[in-house]
């Protein structure tokens, strides 16, 4: 699992890599045959499991998520948009 | 005379009539036993074999103002403290599980509606529930089974409300109820944002809108109403919505975290049940020479096993049911343990009871077959509201968080403290603190090191004894590992491992030892030791750790508190925390 930078500003490209990073690894194939707009579910990753990386997405960024953001945002390209959105918030 | 109704600030009326004490239900209880009474074991058999409904039993409930403990306060019932409906149900539970499943269901059918319907909606359901309305929940359907992401109802919105279509099956309750909680599915496409909930309400339909399907024979619980129901393009007002669209799944589930303790409360009341009829059965027969079987260590020995499994479930419930309010966010982890382990621990008890006392006659002893009856209801209790299985993979999902929380010592201290003393007042219930995961982790198991650390300061102090100190011991050296090899744990998504979910077992273990340890420091004078260590003991022993003879004996001093007891009583944590007899 890639790790988190001691000090890191988080863009909706960065966020996009390390996600397809955590999910590649899950899904215990190549990163390089995800594809950042197409659904999460359509590769085989289920609605509750999706709410596990809710929890690795937490501690990566340190901050506190609804896990239902897996669920609003069912692929990388809107999870990170969404996660970037709530970044800003939080800071 | 003129009355003055209250109001909630609403303005709807509430009822006026006087909250009827809990703690008269025991006594409504034993009173209706008596024979032709509603709960008479013949009466309660009699109905049993012809596969007939207790509805003499259930309207003694709703003069009783049983419904009431249903509805939270805020909507116009008596609902604030979730551990009263745990310490009701298993009452109730304690005389006939059929009976506790055809009136609990209207706490499990109503609960999503408090959770997100909007208050006016959720004031007007408490009202009806006052007035005696059943409500049932309808979540499965025939080729679904506990897969609701498959479902195939569909509701559709129309200009003049929503149209629901399809069938609903095996749902306890569904053709008795006034009101009826559907998952629907409300995109095509599904998902976990595809579905919605409505609250359908039997008497604003029009004629036709629905079909019964017949009562399904069922193994245990035979006189429930076990049914279904066909929706034929049921027309619904825009209100039946409960919620948000698209957020039927994540509010179902929320409620799980609530509801699934009050299953755990008709496991409590089935085994204190078993431990009852054994109990008596024990003190009054022999064996084929003429010995008392109190009197024969094997027997002696299993029964304070079993007393010792009823504890750590009661410990477990009673934890659980409080954390509801004190501990909402962790409510993923603390509900899916307590459904996984208390019904399976009860389950357990009752085959091993019936292992050891059948030979002797047990069943023939029990005229009227309440022992095989409670065996063969008490089944149903490890599937309703989510079977072991899916429990234990929703803990197993959240290994990764729950081994980094343990590892930090990350808990939730204040929480943790009212959750386990159970004379701390319990703060408000907040159903918007629920969530699908739990961010802490489990601080019950958290907070053990802290716990067992203040154990050995008490032996230390000559305050606790050199042995709950070892077993306290051994039991964060368990934990300790167990976490380990929890954090070790990695597969792809619909791929769990099968160790995964004996390491799920043993986390339901160690948080049942760690909340009776819990429970019993919060005791102002901590005596009665005795107890807590036949918990460990039995833990332990379940664990696979070692566990001396010397040890064991302790399970024989709870095999004496069961058999000394007088009948229709069995030791009870409540009752030795509390410092009062039921």
């Amino acid at each position: 699992m890639p790790e988190s930078a001691e000090v890191e500003t988080h863009t909706a490209e960065s966020l996009g890599r390390w996600l397809t990073e955590c999910v590649a690894s899950h899904l215990e194939r190549p990163a390089d045959t995800i594809d950042a707009s197409v659904p999460l579910s359509d590769y085989g990753l289920d609605s509750l499991y999706a709410l596990s990386v809710a929890a690795e997405l937490e501690d990566h960024l340190d901050i506190s998520l609804d896990p239902t953001v897996m669920w609003d945002n069912p692929t990388i390209d809107a999870l990170s948009k969404a996660l970037v959105e709530e970044l800003a918030l939080n800071n | 005379m003129t009355t003055t109704i209250p109001s909630t600030p609403d303005g709807t009326a509430v009822d006026a009539a006087p909250l009827p004490d809990p703690r008269a239900l025991d006594r409504l209880l034993a009173e209706s036993a008596v024979p032709g009474g509603a709960f008479s074991p013949a009466v309660l058999a009699d109905l049993d074999a012809r596969e007939a409904f207790p509805a003499e039993a259930c309207r003694t409930l709703d003069a009783f103002g049983l419904p009431r403990y249903y509805v939270p306060v805020e909507h116009g019932g008596a609902l604030d403290d979730f551990s009263t409906v745990l310490r009701l149900l298993r009452a109730v539970s304690r005389v006939d599980l059929t009976v506790a499943a055809a009136h609990g269901k209207t706490y499990l059918g109503a609960i999503s509606t408090w959770i997100a319907g909007d208050p006016d909606r959720a004031a007007r359901l408490g009202r009806r529930i006052g007035e005696g309305a059943v409500v049932s929940c309808a979540l499965t359907e025939r080729h679904h089974g506990s897969d609701l992401l498959a479902g195939e109802v569909t509701a559709r919105e129309t200009d003049r409300g929503w149209r629901i279509t399809g069938e609903k099956w095996l749902i306890n309750n569904i053709t008795r109820a006034d009101l009826i909680t559907v998952l629907a599915r409300t995109d095509p496409a599904g998902g976990p944002r595809g579905f919605s909930l409505f609250l359908v309400d039997k008497s604003r339909l029009a004629p036709g809108a629905l079909t019964p399907l017949p009562k399904v024979p069922t193994y245990g619980i035979r006189g429930a109403d076990i049914s279904g129901m066909v929706f034929h393009d049921t027309l619904v007002p825009s209100d039946a919505l409960i919620g948000e669209v698209g957020r039927g799944i994540e509010i179902i589930l929320k409620a799980l975290h609530v509801t699934r303790t009050g299953c755990v409360a008709m496991s409590l009341g089935a085994g204190d049940h078993a431990l009852d009829l054994a109990a008596r059965f024990t003190t009054a027969a022999t064996d084929h020479e003429g010995v008392p079987l109190a009197e024969l260590p094997h027997v002696r020995r299993e029964v304070g096993e079993a007393t010792a499994a009823l504890l750590l479930a009661e410990a477990t419930g009673l934890v659980a049911a409080r954390a509801v309010h004190a501990l909402t966010p962790e409510m993923s982890v603390v509900s899916a343990v307590a459904k996984a382990y208390v019904p399976a621990q009860v389950d357990d008890l009752v085959a091993r009871l019936l292992h050891t006392l059948g030979p002797y006659g047990l069943l023939e002893a029990d005229t009227h077959g309440s022992f095989a009856k409670l065996e063969r209801d008490h089944r149903i209790i490890g599937i309703f509201d989510g079977s072991s299985l899916v429990n234990r993979n929703a803990l197993v999902d959240q290994f990764a968080r729950l081994a980094r929380g343990y590892r930090k010592g990350r808990l939730d201290e204040e929480g943790l403290a009212e959750a386990t003393d159970v004379r701390a007042p319990l703060r408000p219930f907040r159903p918007q603190a629920l969530s699908l995961l739990s961010g802490t982790g489990a601080s019950v198991l958290a907070g053990l090191p802290a716990a067992v650390d203040r154990v050995h300061d008490l032996a230390a102090a000559g305050a606790a004894s050199d042995g709950l100190a070892r077993l306290a011991g051994r039991l964060r050296q368990a934990t300790d590992r167990l976490h380990e090899e929890m954090a070790a744990v990695r597969f792809t998504p619909r791929a769990v491992p099968g160790h995964a979910f004996e390491l799920a077992e043993r986390f339901e273990l160690c948080f049942a030892a760690a909340a009776a340890l819990h429970l019993w420091l919060h005791r102002p004078d901590r005596v009665e030791e005795a107890w807590l260590r036949g918990c460990l003991v039995k833990a332990l022993t379940d664990l696979g750790e070692p566990v001396e003879d010397s040890a064991r004996e302790d399970l024989d001093t709870l095999a004496d508190a069961l058999l000394s007891a007088a009948p229709g009583t069995v030791p009870s944590l409540l009752d030795s925390l509390e410092g009062t007899v039921r």
